[in-house]
C-alpha cells in the first residue's frame, strides 16, 4: 500500500511535464495508477472480507508515536474501491473534459492526481497522525483545485474559504487527536476504536474530532462552503466535492462510531446536525435553477443523511450506512459527470434554458436517471437498496423507544420525500422540453468516450442493485464490528411486506407531490431564510478578525521609538519591580561613598547626564555626555583601575572627536521634539527604571553567596599570564576570548561607519573622484612637495598643508603636529609593550596612535591624512584581527587550547634581557584594529564628509 | 576534539580578516565567505556526531580552567543550532551573492558586506558555544553591532529610520542584559554558567526570582517577545531582503536559545514558568493579529515571526523534556522555514516591483518558479502536515498535553488558532499577488483587503528584472533543506528529543565544565529540587 502512495506521489510529480508535452491524453496515463490500486484492493478481497486485515507499518518519529502504518479492515477497502474507482473513472473524464488549449492543464492534472493518492491514504492510514497528513492534503488539494480558474475572483474566493473552514475543523480534530492519543497512549487507530480510552477528556477529544469531521463533510453549519466549492471544474466537484473528499468526514465517524457510538453526545450531536443539514440541503436544492448548484445543495443534504445513518452506531444501522456510502458515491459523481457534459454541450447548466435534451441525446438521459432513479430509491437500484436498510435500522432504533432514534426516523423520512422532490426537478430540468424553450445546438461534437465514465458507475449502481447479497457481504464485516442487537438485518430487494417498504412506498408518493408545492412555493417568493444560509456568518467572522486584527495593531504597532521604549520599561519596572518589592534579602551594612572625592564626580555624572537630556544644541549634548564619561574615568582611577581610567578617557577623546566631526554637517540645534510619550511620563520612567536598577544592585550584593572569581586573578594574571597588569592579562589572556569578540565588533562598527558615508557609492551616479585618482593626486602632491626644484612647496611643516584652503590653515597647529606626531606613535608603541606589566596595552596604544592621526587630519586635512597614513584602513582592521585570531587559533596546531600564552626570555646582548610574552602578539592584533579604526573614521567621517560639503558647496556656487 | 570547539568562531573571524585585507577582490572575497561558512558547516556536523555519541565537548579558552577562563560548551542543542545557522547562513550568502548586494563596496575605506556578515556568522556561532555569561553577551553584541550595520545597507532614508528603531532598542536590551550580568556576578561571583547554575541554589529565592526575570526582560526582548517585540516589524522588513531572512531566521532564535539557557541552567527551577506560559499565549495571539493585518509581505512574515516565538517559548515554559524537546525541533524548523519565506518574498520583490499585495499580481503565471518556493514554505509555515511546521507544532500539543495544566490545554485551542490565522496570512497573499491576474489589480475592491493596513510603500517599484539565476538556486536549495526537516524528522526528532533530555535538569552540562560529579556533589550538599538527566 505505501508503494502505491509512493507511486502516487511520484507519478503527479512526473505528470506535470508530461501533460505539458503530450497534453490531454495525460489524463489516460494518470487514470492508470487509481485503476492499478483499484485493482490491487480488489485483490486483497479475499483477505480482508474473510475479516482480516493487511498492515503496513513503519516508525516515522518513534518519540511522538507517530507511524507510517496503513491497514486495510473493510471499511478501508470498501472505501478505497470508490476511491480510486471512481478517481480513476473522473481522470479518464477528463481527457474529454477540457480542451486542448485549457490554461493550467498541466497543474490541474498533477494535482488532481496528488489528491487521489491522498484520499486513498487517508483511508487507509491506521495512525491517528497519518490519517491528518492526508486530511490536510486531501484540504490543501482541494483548496488548490477549487481555485483551478484562477483569474475567477468567485473561485478564488470559494477555495479560500473551503481552506479556512475544512482547517479550522481538521485543527480541532489535530487537538482531539492528541488528547484521544495521549490520553490512550497509543496513535494507532485501530488499538483506538478496538480499546477506547474513557474520562472527560475522552468527550472532549471526540467532539473535537467530530468537529473535524463535521466541517469536511460540510454539514450544518458549515455546509456553505461546498456550493461555493462548484466553482471548480465538474470532474473535481463529482470527485472531490461529491465522492471522495466530503466523505472523509462521513469516513471518520465510521471508523470510530465501532469505538465511540456510546459516549455520551455521539449520537445526539451527529443526528441533529446530520437532520438539519439534510433538510437544509435538499430544500435548497428544490431552489436551484443551475443544476450544478442543485447538485451540490443535494450532496449537502446526502452527507447529513449519511452521518445520521453512519453516526447512528447500530449494527443494522452501520451496515445500511456503508451501502448507502457506496449508493451515493455512485450516483453522485455520475450526475455531476453528466451535468458537466451537459453543460459542455448546451454552454450551459441552467434549467430554465435547457430543453429537449433527452431527445437529442438519449444515452446521456437514460445514464442520468439510472442514477437518478439510485438517488431517489426506486428498485432495483443500490440506492433502494440501502434505503430500505436505513428505514429499517432507524425504525427498530425508534422502537426501542429512543428520542434520538425518533428524531433520525423523521428526519431522514422528510428528507428523503425533499431528496425524491430534487431529483425528479434535476431530470426534468435537465432532459424535458420545455414549452417556449429553444433546445440549442450542441457547441461540441460529443464523442462517445465523453460517456464512458458516468455510464460505467451509473450502471454500477443498477448492478450492484441486482446483487444486494454481494454489497451485503462486503460490508457485513464492518457492521459485525458493533455487538449486535437483534437478528442480523440483510441486504436485500425484498424483505416482504414491513414497515420500512411501506415507509419507501410513502416517501415516493409524497416526494411526487413536494414536486408541485415547491414549484408553488418558489413562485410565491419563500425561502429557507437567510440566517440558516451560514456563508452570512463566515464572512462576518471574517470581517471581525481582520478588524479585531487592525484595532490590536494600530494600538500595540505605533511606529514610535519612544512608544517602543516605553513600553519596555515599563514592562521592566513591572515585571522585576514586583519580585523586588517582595525581595527580603538586603544588607546589613551600606556604605554610602569611599572618598569624598567620589561623591564630587558624583554629582557631577548626574548634573552632565540631566543637563544632556534637556540640551537644545546638539554640540552641547555631547559634551555634557562627554562630560557623563570623564567622570567615569575618575571614578576608574579613585578605584584603583588606572588602566581602566586611561582607557576610557581616551575613548570619551575620540568618540568627542568623532562626534564633532559629523556635527559638522548638521543643524546646529537639536529637532522639535515630537515622542509620543509625554515629557513628564517619561522623565518619571527614566527615575524609576534608574532606582529600580540601583536597588536590584544593592540586594544582589548583599546577598552574595560565595568569593568571586576575580580574588584569583592577581595570582592567576602573574603566575599564569606572566604580567604584573591585571587588567592587561585578563583581557589579553585570562579572558581574550572575549576581547577577540570585541574586536570583530570594532571592525564591524568601523564598515558601519563607511557603509553609511559611502553610501552614493553604491546608489548615486554623480561623477566624481575614483579612489585611484584621488590616491594618484595626493602622490602628484607629494613628489612635487619633495622636488627641490619647486619652490612654491618649500617651507611647508606638513607634507600636504598646502591642499588646504588659506582661511582653514594654522601654521602653528601645523608645527606642533609636525613636531610631537613621531613621539606621539612611538609613546603608542611603548604603551603597547609595556602593558602587559603596567598600565596601557594594545588598546590604549591603539588610541593614542589614532589620535597622533587626528591630529594630522586636523591640521592638515584629508589629503595629509593620506599622506600621514598611505594604508587601507581596511588592511590595517584585517590585519589586526589576523593577528588576534590567528593567536587564538595557532596553539591549536600545537595541541593546546586556544589562545594558551606562552613566554621567551630572549638575552640581547648590551640591551639587556627581554621577556615576550605571546599575547602580546594578540595585544598588537588590538593595536592595529584600534588604529584601523580610527583611520576608517577619519577617512569617512573626515574626509568623505568633507568632501560632501565641498560638493555641496561647489553646487551651491554653480546653481 | 576540544579543538574544534573555538574553530566555529575563528574560522570566520579569520576569514573576516582575510575579507578585509582583500577587500578590493570580491570574487576572493566571495571563495573566502563561502569557504568559511561552508567549513563551519562541516565543524558542526562533525561536532554533531561527536556530542552525540560522547557527551558534550568543553573547553576552557587560553587553558585556564573553569570558572577562570572562558568555558566553551558544545553540547546537543548546541551543536544542532550551530549546524542549522551554518546551512542558513550559507544559503543566505548564496542569495545574496546572486542579488550582489555587496556591488559598489569598491568606494570604501573598508570593503563591507563580507567582512560584516561573517563576524555576524562568528557572533552567532559564539552565542551558542558560549560558556560564560560574559562571553554570551559578547556573542550578542558581535551579532548585533554586525546586524546594526546590515539593516542600514544601503542607508536609505527608511532603512537609516528603522535602524535607528533597531539599534537603540538593541542597546536598551543589551544594556540590561550587561546590568543583569553585572547584578548576577554580585551575588555569586562568577560568570561561568556552570558554576552560576551551582551556586544560584544558594541564592535566596526573593532575590534569585529578580535576577531571573531580569535576564528574561533582557533577553525577551531579543526573542521578541510580547510586550518587548514591537520594535521588530518596524525594523526588520525595510533591510535587504537576504539581510531580514537572516536576522529573522537566526537573530530571534539566538535570543531564544539563551532563554532555554537561563530556564535550565541558570534557574533551572519552575517558579517562572507560568508566568513565561502567560507572555507566551499573548506573544502568540497579538503576533498573528498583526500578520493578518498586513499588507505587506515581509511586514507580515516579520508578525508571523514573532507570533510563533511564541510557539518556542511556550515549549520551553511548560519545564518538561518533551516541552524541551518539542521546542528544540521548532526552533530548528522556524529558523530554516522563516528565513526561505524571507527569501521568496525577496524572489517576489525583484519580480513583482514589490511585496504588497495591493500591488503584486498574476505571478503564478509569470513567475511559476516562485510560486512553488513560495506556496511550500506557505504551507509548512501554516502547519500544514507533512511538513516541519506540523511536526513541531503536534510535537508542542503532545507535550502539553501530557502537562496537563489548564494553561496548557488553553494553549492548544490559542496554537491551533494561532494557525489558522497564519494560514489564512498566507493564503491571502497567495490568493492575491499569485492567482489573482495582474489585470485585475487595478481598483481592487474586497472584503478580505478592506481592514489591511497599508504600509509605507517599500522603495519605488522597479521594472520587473531577470532573476539571477543564483538566487533561485539558493532559494530551491533552502526550500529543499525545508523538505528536508519532513523528510529527516524521524532521526532528526530523536536528536532533538535527546538535545531536550540533556538539558533537562542542568547536571550534564555542569559536569561537562566543572568536571564529572561536581553536580551531584552540589546537590548533596544542597538540598536540591531539581533531578539532573542522564
Amino acid at each position: 500500500m505505501l508503494v502505491i502512495l509512493a507511486v502516487f506521489a511520484v507519478a503527479s510529480l512526473v505528470l506535470y511535464p508530461l501533460t505539458r508535452s503530450i497534453g490531454r491524453p495525460a489524463f489516460a496515463v494518470a487514470a492508470l495508477i487509481p485503476a492499478a490500486a483499484f485493482v490491487y484492493t480488489i485483490a486483497q478481497a479475499p483477505t480482508v472480507l474473510a475479516g482480516g486485515s493487511v498492515r503496513e507499518q513503519y516508525l516515522w518519529i518513534a518519540e511522538l508515536g507517530m507511524q507510517v502504518s496503513t491497514r486495510l479492515d473493510v471499511l478501508a477497502w470498501v472505501m478505497s474501491l470508490v476511491v480510486t474507482g471512481v478517481g480513476a473513472l473522473v481522470l479518464l473524464y477528463c481527457m474529454r473534459y477540457f480542451d486542448a488549449d485549457e490554461e493550467g492543464l498541466p497543474r490541474f492534472a498533477s494535482i488532481l492526481l496528488a489528491f487521489a493518492g491522498s484520499m486513498y491514504g487517508l483511508v487507509i492510514a491506521d495512525d491517528v497522525y497519518l490519517l491528518f497528513v492526508f486530511w490536510e492534503a486531501t484540504t490543501v488539494f482541494s483548496y488548490l483545485l477549487i481555485g483551478h480558474y484562477t483569474g475567477r475572483r468567485a473561485s478564488r474566493g470559494a477555495a479560500l474559504q473551503a481552506l479556512l473552514v475544512t482547517t479550522f475543523g481538521g485543527l480541532a480534530m489535530l487537538v482531539g487527536f492528541v488528547l484521544l492519543a495521549v490520553t490512550a497512549g497509543t496513535t494507532q487507530l485501530s488499538a483506538l476504536v478496538a480499546n477506547p480510552p474513557e474520562g472527560a477528556i475522552v468527550i472532549v477529544a471526540i467532539m473535537l474530532v467530530l468537529l473535524g469531521a463535521v466541517s469536511k463533510s460540510a454539514l450544518f453549519p458549515f455546509h456553505f462552503w461546498l456550493p461555493a466549492a462548484m466553482a471548480a471544474p465538474t470532474p473535481v466537484s463529482a470527485y472531490l466535492h461529491a465522492a471522495a473528499m466530503v466523505k472523509a468526514g462521513v469516513y471518520l465517524i465510521a471508523r470510530l462510531a465501532p469505538g465511540y457510538a456510546d459516549i455520551p453526545g455521539w449520537r445526539e450531536v451527529l443526528v441533529l446536525f446530520g437532520v438539519i443539514t439534510m433538510l437544509i440541503g435538499a430544500g435548497r436544492a428544490l431552489r436551484q435553477y443551475d443544476l450544478k448548484l442543485l447538485l451540490a445543495f443535494g450532496t449537502v443534504s446526502q452527507l447529513g443523511f449519511l452521518t445520521v445513518v453512519v453516526g447512528a452506531g447500530s449494527r443494522d444501522a452501520a451496515l445500511a450506512g456503508l451501502a448507502l456510502l457506496i449508493a451515493h458515491a455512485l450516483y453522485k459523481s455520475t450526475l455531476f459527470l453528466v451535468v458537466g457534459i451537459i453543460d459542455h454541450r448546451a454552454g450551459t447548466r441552467d434549467l430554465r434554458k435547457l430543453s429537449g435534451l433527452g431527445r437529442d441525446a438519449p444515452a446521456l438521459a437514460v445514464i442520468a436517471i439510472v442514477a437518478a432513479a439510485s438517488m431517489a430509491g426506486l428498485p432495483p437500484l443500490i440506492g433502494f437498496v440501502a434505503k430500505e436498510a436505513v428505514f429499517d435500522s432507524l425504525l427498530a432504533m425508534a422502537g426501542e423507544g429512543s428520542t434520538v432514534g425518533w428524531v433520525a426516523l423523521a428526519g431522514v423520512a422528510v428528507g428523503s420525500i425533499l431528496t425524491v422532490a430534487y431529483t425528479a426537478r434535476l431530470i426534468w430540468g435537465a432532459f424535458s422540453r420545455k414549452p417556449g424553450v429553444e433546445s440549442a445546438p450542441p457547441l461540441h461534437r460529443q464523442r462517445v468516450d465523453f460517456l464512458i465514465a458516468p455510464a460505467v458507475l451509473s450502471a454500477a449502481g443498477l448492478v450492484l442493485g441486482l446483487l444486494p447479497n454481494v454489497v451485503d457481504s462486503w460490508v457485513a464485516g464492518y457492521a459485525d464490528s458493533f455487538p449486535p442487537a437483534r437478528e442480523p438485518y440483510h441486504l436485500a430487494l425484498w424483505h416482504g411486506l414491513t414497515p420500512a417498504l411501506g415507509l419507501s412506498v410513502l416517501v415516493l408518493v409524497l416526494g411526487a407531490g413536494a414536486l408541485l408545492v415547491s414549484g408553488w412555493v418558489n413562485r410565491s417568493g419563500w425561502h429557507v431564510p437567510e440566517a440558516l444560509g451560514s456563508n452570512e456568518m463566515y464572512w462576518r467572522i471574517l470581517r471581525g478578525v481582520d478588524r479585531g486584527a487592525a484595532r490590536v495593531t494600530v494600538t500595540t504597532q505605533r511606529g514610535s521609538l519612544p512608544f517602543y521604549l516605553s513600553v519596555i520599561l515599563i514592562a521592566l519596572l513591572a515585571f522585576v519591580g514586583v519580585p523586588l518589592v517582595l525581595n527580603r534579602t538586603w544588607p546589613d551594612t551600606f556604605t554610602f561613598m569611599s572618598h569624598p572625592v567620589e561623591g564630587a564626580v558624583a554629582i557631577l555624572v548626574i548634573i552632565a547626564a540631566l543637563a544632556a537630556t534637556t540640551a537644545q544644541k546638539r554640540f552641547q549634548a555631547v559634551v555634557l555626555v562627554g562630560v557623563s564619561g570623564y567622570g567615569m574615568a575618575a571614578l576608574f582611577a579613585l578605584l584603583g583601575a588606572p588602566d581602566l581610567a586611561l582607557t576610557q578617557v581616551l575613548v570619551e577623546t575620540v568618540t568627542l572627536i568623532a562626534f564633532v566631526l559629523v556635527l559638522r554637517r548638521l543643524p546646529a540645534r537639536l529637532g522639535e521634539r515630537h515622542g509620543s510619550v509625554h515629557r513628564l511620563a517619561r522623565a518619571g520612567i527614566g527615575v524609576a527604571v534608574g532606582l529600580l536598577m540601583g536597588t536590584i544592585a544593592l540586594a544582589a550584593l548583599a546577598a552574595r553567596v560565595d568569593a568571586p572569581i576575580s580574588d584569583e586573578m592577581p595570582r592567576l594574571a602573574y603566575e599564569g599570564g606572566h604580567g604584573q597588569n591585571v587588567v592587561n592579562v585578563m583581557l589579553v589572556d585570562l579572558r581574550g576570548w572575549d576581547t577577540m569578540g570585541e574586536l570583530s565588533v570594532v571592525i564591524a562598527a568601523a564598515t558601519g561607519v563607511a557603509s553609511l558615508i559611502f553610501v552614493s557609492g553604491r546608489r548615486d551616479y554623480l561623477p566624481r573622484l575614483s579612489r585611484r585618482d584621488a590616491q594618484e593626486r595626493v602622490r602628484e602632491t607629494l613628489r612635487r612637495v619633495a622636488d627641490p626644484n619647486d619652490a612654491t612647496e618649500r617651507g611647508s611643516w606638513l607634507l600636504a598643508g598646502r591642499t588646504l584652503a588659506a582661511r582653514n590653515r594654522s601654521i602653528m597647529l601645523e608645527v606642533v603636529v609636525r613636531l610631537v606626531f613621531h613621539a606621539i606613535i612611538l609613546l603608542s608603541i611603548f604603551l603597547l609593550l609595556a602593558g602587559h606589566n603596567a598600565p596601557g596595552g594594545g588598546f590604549a596604544g591603539g588610541l593614542v596612535a589614532g589620535l597622533a592621526l587626528v591630529s594630522r587630519y586636523l591640521a592638515g586635512g584629508r589629503h595629509e591624512l593620506g599622506a600621514a597614513a598611505p594604508l587601507d584602513a581596511g588592511k590595517l582592521l584585517g590585519a589586526g584581527l589576523l593577528f588576534a585570531a590567528g593567536t587564538a587559533a595557532v596553539p591549536l596546531l600545537f595541541g593546546a587550547d586556544a589562545l594558551t600564552s606562552t613566554w621567551f626570555e630572549l638575552d640581547l646582548g648590551w640591551f639587556g634581557e627581554i621577556v615576550f610574552v605571546t599575547s602580546t602578539l594578540f595585544d598588537s592584533g588590538v593595536y592595529l584594529v584600534v588604529v584601523g579604526l580610527t583611520l576608517d573614521v577619519l577617512r569617512s567621517l573626515g574626509a568623505e564628509v568633507d568632501r560632501h560639503q565641498e560638493d555641496a558647496e561647489q553646487t551651491e556656487v554653480r546653481s | 576534539m576540544n579543538a574544534l570547539v573555538p574553530l566555529v568562531v575563528l574560522v570566520p573571524l579569520l576569514s573576516a580578516a582575510g575579507a578585509l585585507v582583500f577587500g578590493r577582490r570580491p570574487r576572493l572575497q566571495q571563495l573566502i565567505t563561502v569557504g568559511a561558512l561552508g567549513a563551519v558547516l562541516v565543524l558542526s556536523a562533525v561536532m554533531l556526531g561527536i556530542v552525540d555519541n560522547d557527551g558534550p565537548l568543553a573547553m576552557s579558552v587560553g587553558g585556564w580552567t573553569a570558572p577562570f577562563g572562558i568555558a566553551l560548551v558544545v553540547d546537543r542543542l548546541s551543536a544542532l543550532l550551530l549546524m542549522v545557522s551554518a546551512i542558513v547562513l550559507l544559503g543566505v550568502l548564496l542569495f545574496s551573492v546572486g542579488q550582489g548586494l555587496a556591488d559598489g563596496d569598491e568606494e570604501t575605506p573598508v570593503s563591507i558586506y563580507y567582512p560584516t556578515y561573517l563576524v555576524l556568522s562568528a557572533g552567532v556561532f559564539n552565542a551558542f558555544i558560549a560558556g560564560d555569561l560574559f562571553n554570551l553577551y559578547v556573542g550578542f553584541e558581535i551579532l548585533l553591532v554586525a546586524s546594526y550595520v546590515l539593516i542600514t545597507l544601503g542607508g536609505t532614508e527608511q532603512r537609516i529610520r528603522a535602524g535607528i528603531t533597531y539599534i537603540v532598542v538593541s542597546l536598551l536590551s543589551s544594556l540590561l542584559f550587561l546590568a543583569s550580568i553585572a547584578m548576577i556576578y554580585g551575588a555569586t561571583g562568577t560568570v561561568n554558567l556552570a558554576q552560576i547554575s551551582l551556586r544560584m541554589q544558594e541564592v535566596p529565592e526573593d532575590l534569585r526570582i529578580v535576577l531571573h526575570v531580569m535576564l528574561l526582560v533582557a533577553f525577551g526582548i531579543k526573542a521578541a517577545v510580547f510586550p518587548l517585540a514591537f520594535w521588530l516589524p518596524d525594523s526588520y522588513p525595510t533591510a535587504p531582503a537576504p539581510v531580514t531572512a537572516v536576522f529573522a531566521g537566526l537573530l530571534t532564535k539566538v535570543g531564544v536559545y539563551a532563554i532555554i539557557r537561563t530556564e535550565t541552567l541558570l534557574f533551572p527551577l519552575p517558579e517562572l514558568n507560568t508566568a513565561l506560559m502567560v507572555v507566551a499565549l499573548f506573544t502568540l495571539v497579538v503576533g498573528i493579529l498583526g500578520a493578518v493585518a498586513q499588507v505587506d509581505i515581509k511586514r507580515m512574515l516579520s508578525f508571523t515571526l514573532i507570533s510563533h516565538i511564541g510557539y518556542m517559548v511556550l515549549g520551553v515554559a511548560l519545564g518538561t523534556a518533551a516541552g524541551m524537546s518539542a521546542a528544540i525541533f521548532y526552533i530548528v524548523h522556524h529558523i530554516v522555514v522563516q528565513t526561505t519565506l524571507f527569501l521568496s518574498a525577496g524572489l517576489i520583490e525583484r519580480h513583482g516591483g514589490s511585496t504588497s499585495i495591493n500591488r503584486l499580481g498574476g505571478l503564478l503565471k509569470s513567475a511559476p518558479v516562485i510560486a512553488v518556493l513560495f506556496f511550500v514554505p506557505m504551507l509548512n509555515l501554516g502547519g500544514i502536515p507533512p511538513f516541519s511546521g506540523f511536526i513541531g507544532k503536534l510535537a508542542l500539543f503532545d507535550a502539553s498535553a501530557r502537562e496537563g495544566s489548564a494553561l496548557a490545554y488553553v494553549f492548544m485551542g490559542v496554537g491551533a488558532a494561532v494557525s489558522l490565522l497564519t494560514l489564512y496570512a498566507l493564503a491571502r497573499v497567495w490568493n492575491l499577488a499569485f492567482w489573482r491576474r495582474s489585470e485585475e489589480v487595478e481598483d481592487y475592491d474586497s472584503t478580505i483587503t478592506a481592514l489591511l493596513r497599508s504600509a509605507p510603500e517599500m522603495g519605488s517599484p522597479r521594472e520587473q528584472r531577470r532573476i539571477p539565476r543564483l538566487m533561485t538556486v539558493a532559494t530551491t536549495s533552502m526550500v529543499a533543506v525545508s523538505v528536508a526537516l519532513t523528510v529527516l524528522a524521524g532521526p532528526l526528532y530523536a536528536f532533538a528529543d535527546r538535545a531536550g533530555q540533556n538539558i533537562t535538569g542542568p547536571g550534564t552540562y555542569i559536569d561537562s565544565v566543572l568536571g564529572p560529579g561536581t553536580s551531584a556533589e552540589a546537590d548533596a550538599s544542597v538540598d536540591s529540587v531539581n533531578g539532573s538527566a542522564p
